[in-house]
């Protein structure tokens, strides 16, 4: 199905009524989860997820021997995708490799920033659960984890937040320019070149944010990345901020329940 | 030493090639078969090897895995550590090797080092284990934690033969003689395992790249006494 | 033990000093490639079939086709998969049916890389529409490891889409009949461009610290296993980027991502220069066989003709 594009060269607004650099509504909750050691409910526009963290835990073991060779704990991602989550009821195998690769990316990602050395011999398992999908999935799942590990107190050197940018026709159609949009939604998505861009945080003073997951799989010209790559690096910088305030007022009212 | 030549799997040794001694006993080693009567057949490919005063034969062969033997010199590395022993490496993806916590020079419960997960140990195969200290005198005799340096993979029958050593009149029985050339011109330190891993430490990261890449090369390409002489005088030059 | 061993401690330390100062084991620069070799099969009926070695690390391509339907939802492009064979040929480390993480990132690189930038143009495959097209698949084995295996892995394929050709076929009304290779010359694939993977791995420049990072090109196994991160950038020599790959690892700055595509850019230009060349090399050699054996049916020919004369 054919996307209309060619609207937002008239009015400067995308398809829901977005400026270039607008995200949509962000919407998130820690500890939604008793059960778990840690979990986030996370909405980006219309993608959902919930994600639960378990562990620091140690192996479960009959995989290679007992002993790992590691002396730092093992983060484990799973992913499940819910077959009403998208247009048309699908159930996704757990062998499709798309989703193989998000989980990979994921673990990966989070085996960097977080403190995994504090806990040898051990297993941190992520499990992400898709409700509902509408763009931006991977970073939405990057955005979830990074709340439901910090809910579970796992110690990480920064937060990691991620959003997706495209490359659109520009507004000016007398430039052979493109813009870049920030935050696709699933129709976006299809029609135009995207890359999904995290980023980690350098705490505070720390300098500029270093870009830990970066993925594209759509053709693009070389010239269009440097907009496109400075476009996401900001645009994760006000989903860390969103994130963080998620993360204080959760930690406000922690507080106040503890005090009164 | 002779070399009458390569011997394929099911050949029978020529009655000549047989080393006489005065006893008229024979001594079999690696590779070799005896079909009674008298007829004695190859079962690897190798080069047919004979000591005369010991009245031994034996097929030099340059393939296949390392086997550890007892008395082999073999470069270990740690994979963990359990309260009795350490489980090692020797060569890859085959059952660990034990290590005893205590198998060191002086090593008691309070000195004994403490090796953590990657370091490595030049090491002797014991009956049952490896252990860095001659258990018969106590001594350490050059064996112990490897400090630093880089270990080359090479494969066990040229580690075999740079473990040779040199004949009487100066010559390298093993035919390599990169380390010997190579040492006129640079210092450096070097641990040979029969595991096939030779472990190099120098002043500098590129004079070890230098040496550790002539001996791979030496090993891949087989390169003669010669070649090898002057491989490392034209590699050392620029150094 | 499925798992590869790791470098002692000694040699990632060695590694690291050594890549400080500018040195590999190798020593070569950082930012060039072991040999490429490339050859392909020598039986002039054969093609598509390939094999690369990069260093020792060695890849076989296979491509083959065959006559299928189509898939509803696609009625007018032919089917083409990709298969990547990792077993315990290629290293220990890897085993029969059990999926690693290696064979997820190859073939969703390759996938990435490959078929979705749409380097094949599948509406060429198709014969009838909705009933016929040719299925193709391209067999990737990787049969010895020693590290890079992604680099390797794309270059072989893209030599062997650009090597393959496909039966030709005709249709009269109905019917179609595919030829075989002895009756009419195969097809070449329709490539729309040609792509390449370039991965960059990236090690600390001091201990400790993650702010300056040194990127080295085509890393070895001992290499690899101790990089810090990795960067996959596939693109083609017009500097269309089809697919980047970075999967955690350590954080890089925006702008390094950038001299890393411009760096791969120029990489890209040689696997394209070297595949054309031996693309030329190969096609003379097959005419070259070709033409000798044409010689021989001549002079047939020529025993014929002169028989009534005598």
């Amino acid at each position: 199905m054919p996307l209309d594009t060619s609207t937002y060269a008239l009015a400067h607004l995308r398809l829901d009524g977005r400026r270039w650099n607008e995200l949509r509504r962000l919407h998130a909750q820690i500890s939604t989860q008793a059960a778990a050691d840690g979990s986030s409910y996370l909405e980006q526009g219309n993608t959902k997820v919930l994600c639960t963290v378990s562990g620091p835990q140690e192996q479960k073991g009959g995989r290679g021997g007992a002993r790992d060779q590691g002396n730092e704990a093992k983060v484990d991602v799973e992913m499940n995708i819910a077959a009403f989550s998208g247009m048309d009821r699908k159930r996704r195998a757990r062998s499709d490799k798309r989703v193989q690769e998000m989980q990979v990316t994921i673990a990966s990602a989070f085996q960097s920033t977080l403190f995994t050395h504090l806990f040898p011999h051990s297993t941190i398992t992520v499990t992400l659960h898709i409700l509902s999908q509408d763009g931006s999935l991977l970073a939405a799942c990057l955005n979830a984890a990074t709340l439901a590990l910090i809910d579970a107190g796992i110690p990480m050197s920064d937060y990691i937040s991620s959003v997706t940018v495209a490359s659109a026709p520009s507004s000016d159609q007398s430039l052979d320019e493109m813009d870049p949009l920030l935050d696709l939604n699933g129709l976006e998505e299809q029609e135009l070149p995207f890359m999904t861009v995290g980023t980690c945080g350098r705490g505070p003073g720390g300098g500029e944010e270093k870009v830990m997951v970066l993925v594209m799989e759509t053709k693009v010209q070389m010239a269009r990345l440097e907009a496109m790559l400075s476009v996401g690096i900001d645009g994760c910088k006000q989903v860390r901020g969103i994130l963080d305030g998620v993360v204080r007022s959760h930690g406000k009212r922690v507080l106040e329940s503890k005090v009164s | 030493m002779t070399t009458p030549g390569v011997l394929l799997p099911g050949e029978v040794v020529p009655q000549s090639a047989l080393p006489a001694t005065k006893k008229g006993t024979l001594t079999l080693g690696p590779g070799l078969h005896h079909v009674p009567p008298s007829t004695i057949s190859a079962t690897t490919t190798g080069s047919l090897q004979t000591d005369n005063k010991k009245g031994a034969i034996w097929l030099e062969t340059s393939h296949g895995r390392y086997q550890p033997t007892v008395g082999d010199h073999v470069i270990a590395q740690i994979h963990h550590s359990s309260t009795e022993s350490y489980s090692c490496i020797l060569t890859p993806h085959t059952p660990y090797a034990i290590l005893g916590q205590l198998a060191f020079e002086g090593a008691n419960k309070k000195t004994r080092p403490q090796l953590k997960s990657g370091d490595l140990v030049y090491a002797r195969v014991s009956k049952t284990k490896i252990e860095c200290f001659n258990s018969a005198t106590g001594k350490s005799e050059g064996m112990g934690p490897l400090k630093a340096g880089m270990t080359f993979s090479v494969t066990p029958s040229f580690a075999r033969r740079l473990m040779m050593g040199t004949s009487k009149d100066g010559q390298a029985k093993g035919g390599v003689v990169v380390l010997e050339e190579a040492g006129e011109k640079v210092r450096f330190e070097v641990a040979v395992g029969r595991n096939g891993k030779v472990w190099i430490d120098s002043s500098t990261a590129r004079e070890t790249i230098v040496i550790g890449g002539l001996l791979v090369r030496a090993d891949e390409e087989g390169w003669g006494v010669e070649m090898q002489r002057k491989m490392v005088k034209k590699v050392l030059r620029d150094v | 033990m499925p798992s590869e061993v790791t470098p002692s401690t000694n040699n990632h330390d060695f590694i690291l000093t050594a890549l400080r100062q500018n040195l590999r084991l190798d020593s070569r620069p950082l930012d060039t490639y072991r040999p490429i070799d490339l050859t392909f099969s020598s039986d002039p009926d054969t093609y598509g079939q390939t094999d690369v070695r990069i260093g020792k690390t060695r890849v076989l391509c296979n491509i083959s086709c065959e006559v299928g339907a189509p898939y509803p939802d696609r009625k007018f492009d032919g089917v083409f998969t990709i298969s990547c064979e990792l077993g315990p040929m290629g290293s220990p480390a890897w085993e029969v049916g059990r999926q690693d993480q290696t064979e997820i990132i190859l073939s969703r690189i390759l996938e990435k890389t490959v078929r979705r930038s749409g380097a094949l143009d599948t509406e060429s495959l198709c014969i009838v529409a909705g009933q016929k097209c040719f299925h193709l698949r391209a067999d990737i084995h990787i049969l010895d490891h020693d590290g890079n295996v992604l680099d390797a892995a794309c270059f072989a394929l893209m030599a062997a889409l650009l090597h393959f050709r496909r039966p030709d076929v005709s249709i009269e009304g109905e019917e179609v009949t595919v030829y075989s290779v002895r009756e009419r010359e195969p097809v070449k694939l329709t490539m729309t461009h040609h792509p390449f993977c370039i991965t960059t791995s990236f090690y600390p420049s001091r201990q400790g610290s993650d702010d300056d990072l040194i990127s080295v090109l085509d890393t070895t196994l001992q290499e690899e296993q101790c990089r810090t991160g990795s960067l996959t950038i596939s693109l083609n020599r017009h500097g269309e980027v089809c697919n980047i790959a970075k999967y955690g690892g350590v954080g890089i700055e925006g702008l390094s991502v950038l001299t890393c595509v411009n760096a791969s850019l120029e990489k890209a230009k040689m696997f394209d220069r070297l595949l054309k060349e031996r693309l030329a090399e190969d096609e003379k050699a097959r005419q070259a066989k070709i033409g000798a054996m044409g010689l021989e049916l001549s002079a047939e020919n020529e025993r014929v003709m002169e028989r009534p004369v005598g």
